[in-house]
């Protein structure tokens, strides 16, 4: 057993995250639906590695993620932090033992819950009598109240979470508008014990893990959350020495909104420069997510996206991020000659030896995807696949040319001829023919294949185009609808995903240096005393700067290196 | 002006609108903690938008609860957490003193008076104050033996605002048990050598002090003992996991036979941590039935869990890392951080070790130990907020303890501190300052009586009435606090109700600066959103 602990930061990387984990209740359930597509019976994925078994007071088993989740108070809405598995009374008691003398009660006005909401737990009550009615709500008025409206990830999240797993940050209420830099994140830690109660949560988790793989970290690194993120990564480095971590710092569009004053642009360019050393310093992997444009990115070419709703972006960035987690799953359940259903098994620390450890050190790796991958049919479908991968990290080049470049893909529920599912040996064969016949071939590709592709379940966006099948193939003369489709017409989606180490990221780099240095370091630099106000000092800063020139110098074209030094 | 013109969306308050919007918000944030105050006060449920209850007598909790947005507040607010980060008490006095110097304040303004000549009186009066506090205070001596029972009235002064007296008795005992426990001799007291663990079973009156350790896990393996007598205990930060070595090594293997061989290799390394720990249990065990107990912050993994099993051992892997510190100071011995050079010095000693399992939870005891300078406070009760609730108030109680000890020193409390400085303002130093600033210290008297007043008033008494007959007793010499029961005058030295030194130095020291700092305001200016829209 292999097990890897998640971590979700701050309000975007929530909503990743919810969309993620209703991806694998969707795969459990399915697994155990007599009535579901016969490519989830056998998915050959071992679910222990992300979730955890456990047993409530009363000797009920449960099945839950294995995570810890950090947000503002408030931030989870209808769903108590508790979770609802352990039966923490839901009721208001009537009477309070530890005081005698009055009471006053405040109660704050109840969050309705959403007609998803309502049916879930329905559900729930059905399954425990089971003469119950049937549900009063059809699926469509279902998708439709979600479509309508979204404030909190917890409205469309169908997953039982543990009672320790969602922690909210006392004191600090829903207002991201005010904590979006460094040093509120900083400042919000350094009263009290809350930096230490979130280590501990990560700690009763990593107890139970014989053998943990690999942390995965995902982060909103847009505002004081990043600083609340790597504070816990330096004490993850600390504790768990060699375990390898791999970030996501996740962005949603809005986080890019520009307010065009000139402080707040030099705020934000400090931001991100001092967030991302940080949180580069104490991981082994970074994995920037999140475009200033996702709907008119050419990633989400077969989407309708509104780039205001968080519900709508962080579906598809969930996709990806579900895309690579397969290999992690593969291992220990499969024997080596089922290679058609699976092959390519890696851990956690393999992707990050074989990113970053190859031939030169960089950790920051580009994250390509195609949604919904195109099927392997016909001539150069295998180039064609590969064509339709598109970014979505920021700030990079594209059309690099990069000889040192590796990479690791993962191709999941691609259709082969006929329709059928292709094998996982099928899609290795043709991807790796493509690869021969390119010119821009990287010096290193890992590929890993599934069979079973993406299911789409109920809680998610009607964001599909109408070319986009019900198996998530494109249609060859689709209806003239003009209707989004959604998770009803939309069941599964083959998927295709690649992180990339090139030189590609350099834009990325360059930019973060480049804002230290101008409004941090050069002399009379305009936000040298903001930064001073988050707790870094001049050393520390030029520290941040060398560490980011390292990893500039390491990418750039070795002759330009090498002229320097002359 | 120039602001305008930079910013025409800003607002800017005027002198007199700025100052009122100041005292009506420090007004508006003591009436709502007011009525917590005191052991008559009334406790808070708080029932979050997802029904989560949350149970406070707190004022800092309560601040931290409340989603407060005018900035006047924020800044009183900071000023009452920052009195309880430095005294751990105090926090709703503080709110209450800043609001009440306001209130006063407002009355002596509306007459015409400049809030620069009250300011002047403040810091007079505060110096006083202070100056009066160190000739009131109740010196303690502490040396190698404090004595408990001062301790003790201090803890249950505190405790018995937040709980019911029963419950506040018995942890009483329990807080000045445990600070006793972890306070050496010539050196500071750390709290934190306190664990302070919590279940989800039985009743709140089921608390209890463990000279000892609990942890918040068991071992991992069925085959070991879930219950030992005379235990050898192993602290150590040793991984007895296999892992691949260094992350970054940039390796690849080139084939499966090369794999095979780093991983064997590895593995070999912690078998042979596993064997050191084994010989050293053999060695201390043969011939007798002690048993062996490793504590390890790091991981152990399933082969090493085996191997240990087999000896016979007891093995907790990723223990918090200040348990490390703990079960030293509790069972003895040493932390090691490598097996290479363990001996039998490097153990400790308990009793007993068992685990208890609730559900999922596993809880392990360490027990019966010679001599601890760490222990835990169990904490039980129902439901979390309950356990919640009590666990706020044993770190009250705890910091009071520890506060007494170091401060040598307590202030008689009920009322009678505040009662007697605001007499010795009023008869003793308005005299001696010259004109207006007279009117400062007058101010800054009347605000003491807050306390007193709100104590009064919590209990369903008439605060005329009280405050006279207190002002009464004062003026006869006779130092008194208020019976809340009665409203009678009160010895409060006779009932065992005391206050801690550096709380009460805190707030006369805190208060009438963040005051003061309000009252000066010319103006308030703030881009963006309009503030007098009704929050």
């Amino acid at each position: 057993m292999k097990e890897i602990v998640t971590v979700q930061v701050g309000g975007f990387a929530n909503f990743v995250g919810s969309h993620f984990w209703n991806f694998q209740d969707e795969l459990l359930g399915l697994a155990e639906d007599p009535c579901a597509d016969s490519v989830f019976k056998k998915q050959h994925l071992d679910m222990d590695v992300l979730y955890r078994t456990g047993e409530t007071q009363q000797g009920i088993l449960t099945y839950t993620p294995r995570l810890v989740s950090i947000d503002f108070q408030g931030s989870l809405g209808s769903m108590s932090s508790h979770g609802t598995l352990y039966n923490h009374e839901p009721t208001i008691p009537s009477d309070i033992t530890t005081w005698t003398a009055g009471v006053s009660t405040h109660t704050a006005e109840r969050h309705k819950k959403n007609l998803f909401l309502q049916s879930l737990y329905e559900e729930q009550d059905r399954t425990v009598d089971k003469s119950g009615p049937q549900g009063e709500y059809q699926d469509r008025d279902i998708v439709e109240s979600l479509g309508k409206g979204v404030e909190f990830w917890t409205d469309f999240s169908k997953v039982h979470y543990h009672p320790q797993s969602l922690y909210e940050l006392s004191g600090l209420w829903m207002d991201a508008r005010e904590f979006d830099n460094y040093g509120i994140g900083r400042d919000a830690l350094s009263h009290g014990l809350q930096g230490e109660e979130i280590s501990e949560r990560l700690r009763v988790f990593v107890e139970e893990c014989d053998r943990v793989q690999g942390f995965q970290f995902m982060v909103d690194d847009s505002g004081g959350f990043s600083a609340v993120a790597s504070e816990l990564l330096e004490n993850i480095a600390d504790e768990y020495s060699n375990t390898p971590v791999l970030l996501y710092a996740l962005r949603a569009p809005e986080s890019y909104v520009n307010l065009g004053k000139r402080k707040q642009t030099i705020l934000r360019s400090l931001h991100d420069a001092v967030s991302f050393s940080r949180l580069a310093s104490y991981c082994h992997l970074v994995v920037p997510v999140g475009l200033p444009s996702l709907s008119t990115s050419r990633a989400s070419s077969f989407f309708c996206i509104e780039d205001e709703r968080p519900y709508h972006c962080s579906a598809v960035y969930a996709a990806a991020l579900h895309s690579i987690s397969l290999p992690f799953r593969m291992g220990s359940l499969v024997p080596t000659a089922d290679l058609h259903y699976v092959s390519g098994a890696v851990d956690v620390g393999d992707v990050v030896r074989i990113l970053s450890g190859q031939s030169r050190s960089n950790k920051v790796a580009i994250l390509d995807m195609a949604m919904p991958a195109p099927s392997l049919t016909g001539k150069e479908s295998g180039e064609r696949l590969l064509n339709n991968l598109h970014p979505v990290t920021p700030e990079i080049t594209e059309d690099v040319e990069d000889l040192q470049a590796v990479e690791t893909m993962t191709i999941h529920g691609v259709l082969g001829p006929g329709g059928h599912p292709a094998s996982a040996s099928e899609v290795k064969d043709t991807i790796h023919a493509a690869y021969e016949h390119t010119s821009t071939r990287p010096k290193f590709c890992h590929l890993s294949a599934a069979h079973s592709p993406l299911p789409i379940p109920l809680p998610f966006p009607s964001i599909f185009k109408n070319v986009v099948g019900q198996r998530g193939e494109l249609l060859e003369n689709p209806t003239a609808s003009p209707l989004l489709k959604g998770s009803l017409e939309v069941h599964s989606v083959p998927m295709a995903v690649r992180l990339r180490s090139s030189s590609a990221i350099l834009p990325y780099l360059e930019n973060r240096l480049g804002y230290l240095r101008r409004y941090g370091v050069d002399r009379g630099a305009p936000g040298a005393e903001l930064v001073r106000s988050w707790g870094f000092g001049k050393d520390e800063l030029e520290d941040f700067g060398e560490a980011l020139s390292k990893m500039i110098n390491e990418l750039k074209p070795h002759s330009e290196v090498s002229s320097d030094s002359d | 002006m120039s602001l305008r013109v930079l910013n025409p969306n800003a607002e800017v308050l005027n002198k007199s609108a700025a100052l009122h919007m100041n005292i009506n918000a420090a007004k508006g944030l003591q009436d709502v903690l007011k009525t917590n105050l005191g052991p008559k006060g009334t406790i808070k449920m708080l029932v979050g938008g997802a029904g989560d209850i949350k149970l406070t007598k707190d004022g800092n909790t309560l601040l931290k609860e409340m989603q407060i947005q005018n900035p006047t507040a924020i800044m009183i607010a900071r000023t009452a957490v920052a009195q309880d980060d430095i005294s751990g008490d105090g926090t709703t006095s503080t709110v209450l003193f800043i609001g009440e110097l306001m209130k006063q304040s407002e009355r002596y303004i509306d007459e015409g008076m400049h809030p620069r000549v009250l300011v002047d009186g403040f810091e007079i009066a505060k110096r006083a104050t202070l100056q009066f506090l160190e000739k009131f205070k109740t010196p303690v001596v502490m040396g190698e033996e404090p004595d408990k029972e001062i301790l003790k009235m201090v803890a249950r002064t505190t405790l018995r605002t937040k709980l019911y007296e029963a419950l506040a008795d018995q942890l009483t005992d329990i807080v000045v048990d445990a600070v006793l426990c972890i306070k050496k001799a010539e050196e500071g007291i750390d709290l934190f050598m306190v664990e302070i663990m919590h279940m989800r079973h039985k009743f709140d009156v089921d608390t209890r002090l463990v000279e000892g350790l609990v942890l918040d896990h068991g071992s991992r393996h069925p085959d070991m003992k879930r219950r030992a007598e005379n235990c050898y205990i192993l602290t150590c930060n040793v991984s007895l996991e296999y892992e691949k070595s260094e992350i970054n090594a940039g390796f690849f293997y080139s084939n499966a036979e090369q794999r095979e061989a780093m991983v064997s290799a590895e593995r070999r390394q912690v078998d042979e941590r596993v064997q050191k720990i084994i010989e050293l249990k053999n060695k201390v065990c043969s011939g007798n039935e002690n048993n062996f107990v490793i504590i390890n912050q790091k991981g152990i993994d399933p082969p090493s869990l085996d191997l240990l099993a087999r000896a016979g051992i007891i093995a907790l892997r990723r223990a918090k890392r200040r348990n490390m510190e703990r079960l030293v100071l509790a069972c003895g011995g040493e932390a090691v951080n490598s097996v290479d050079d363990i001996t039998p010095d490097c153990l400790g000693w308990a009793g007993l070790v068992y685990e208890h399992i609730l559900g999922e939870e596993k809880y392990t005891f360490v027990e019966n130990v010679k001599n601890p300078h760490s222990c835990t406070i169990l904490i039980k009760g129902p439901n979390d907020h309950t356990i919640a609730q009590i666990k706020d108030a044993v770190r009250d109680g705890l910091r009071s303890v520890k506060n007494t000890i170091e401060d040598e020193a307590v202030v008689l409390g009920a009322g009678a501190f505040e009662v007697a400085a605001r007499q010795f303002l009023m008869n003793e130093v308005k005299k001696t300052v010259q004109g207006r600033a007279q009117l400062g210290v007058e101010a800054f008297a009347n605000a003491l009586l807050v306390v007193p007043k709100t104590l009064a008033e919590n209990s369903g008494l008439d605060t005329q009435d009280v405050i006279i007959s207190l002002t009464g007793e004062h003026d006869r010499g006779n130092i008194v606090g208020l019976n809340q029961h009665t409203g009678e005058p009160i010895d409060p030295q006779m009932e065992g109700i005391f206050d801690n030194y550096s709380v009460k130095r805190q707030i006369v020291n805190s208060g009438p600066v963040i005051a003061s700092q309000l009252l000066l305001v010319d103006e308030v200016i703030r881009a963006g959103r309009n503030m007098r829209k009704p929050s």
